[in-house]
């Protein structure tokens, strides 16, 4: 059984990073919204204001950092003025919408035409996506679905100083018809095994 | 074995080995307007689908790729996009075929949604439960969860091998919205260099 520690190492032996072994070893996550609306996420992260749209100051991590992708999570963040506050996207686009998406890394497509349904996706089945949507009365609970892809058996390296991003279209799953983002705009994270940077020496 | 050596292991036996990229893979397929049948074959029909309806062209992987089947999920929309249990509360099978060979014969989905609350692991506990709602369920307010079965064979679809899933029933209505059928597990998409 490969761990995402195993992933890590066999990735960056095969692209000569030497020293990525004797990093840190944490978890991470990064994020950012598609405030363009341009079907992109991660790709304008630089224009973005870090903590309120995105972690990241850059599409790439630094020299000797690195992020082994195990979920992929998508949300609603509501626009300015009102307040950048996130929700979940059914509560806005329905059961019945799919985001398509790539994940691209370097000039590589390492997930392609991967859906998240709005009903809920595959394997993101979980109790705790229960609310009760009319405050303060009883028994008035729905679901609100996971948008998340986890990872199958290994992760996916994003590694130090190449750029990613994530390309994605949103659809009716019943009509086919693309669903503009007209209202509020569509973040999206990705989650799993990071390395942070560790010196070893003296600086 | 774990979903990475049977997916090798299959490719291998087939004379088909990959060093493509890995990477989690869902396919998925919809039928519009399914009405009242007693079966639904997806990933047989692509005709007028668009790329939020399905995402393959034909019913094979292409050359250098593959997958490992590990998760099914069925969903039934209304025409207004409201989440249906999947053809009402009745008993229901499904079958996955490759190629010439079914790999899943008549495996009842009906356990792991709907009121029965005797999915068959616990991960899906909550299919078991329909929301009490006072107000009436709609594309944004979600009183049911999709049907989904999580398989403890890794199952694999080769590449460019035709596949197909077959849900079988009595005269069900699937209403005149659209049911979508999803297939999730590792796999390998083509790579011309290393791998992430």
């Amino acid at each position: 059984m490969m761990t995402a520690q195993d992933k890590i190492l066999y990735v960056a032996n095969k692209l000569g990073l030497t020293s990525l072994k004797n990093m840190q070893a944490s978890t991470g996550a990064v994020y950012d919204v598609d405030t363009e609306r341009n079907g992109q996420i991660f790709s304008s992260a630089t224009r973005h204001v870090n903590p309120r749209i995105t972690n990241i100051n850059n599409n790439q991590f630094e020299v000797n950092e690195a992020l082994l992708i195990e979920t992929v999570g998508f949300y609603g963040v509501t626009s300015a003025p009102s307040g950048f506050s996130t929700y979940n996207l059914q509560q806005v686009y329905g059961s019945n919408f799919v985001i398509v998406y790539d994940l691209i890394i370097g000039n590589k497509r390492v997930q392609k035409d991967t859906p998240v349904f709005g009903s809920g996706s595959p394997y993101c089945f979980a109790t705790n996506g229960m609310f009760t949507n009319v405050p303060d009365v009883d028994n008035t609970l729905q679901f609100a679905p996971r948008h998340q892809v986890y990872s199958e058996a290994v992760g996916i390296l994003i590694p130090p100083q190449v750029e990613f991003y994530v390309e994605y279209r949103i659809f009716d799953v019943v009509t086919g018809a693309q669903i503009p983002v007209t209202s509020d705009d569509i973040g999206c994270y990705l989650y799993g095994t990071k390395v942070l940077l560790n010196f070893n020496t003296s600086i | 074995m774990n979903q990475i050596t049977k997916l090798g292991y299959v490719d291998n036996k087939l004379g088909a080995p990959s060093d493509g990229q890995q990477t989690t893979r869902i396919l998925f397929n919809t039928i519009e307007a399914p009405g009242t049948t007693s079966q639904l074959s997806f990933f047989k029909n692509f005709q007028g689908l668009t790329n939020g309806q399905t995402n393959l062209t034909n019913n094979k992987l292409d050359s250098m790729e593959s997958m490992v089947i590990k998760t099914i999920m069925l969903t039934q929309f209304e025409t207004n996009g409201t989440l249906q249990n999947f053809g009402g509360l009745v008993q229901q099978t499904v079958s996955i075929i490759v190629g010439n060979q079914t790999v899943v014969k008549n495996l009842p989905i009906h356990f792991n949604y709907g009121s029965t609350g005797q999915s068959y692991d616990r991960l899906h506990t909550n299919g078991g439960v329909t929301c009490d709602v006072i107000t009436t369920p709609s594309a944004t307010l979600q009183v049911h969860m999709p049907c989904e079965i999580r398989l403890l064979t890794d199952i694999v679809i080769p590449p460019q091998v035709s596949f197909e899933v077959r849900v079988e029933s009595t005269n069900v209505n699937y209403g005149t919205g659209a049911v979508v059928c999803a297939l999730s597990g590792y796999g390998k998409i083509f790579s011309a260099g290393n791998t992430f």
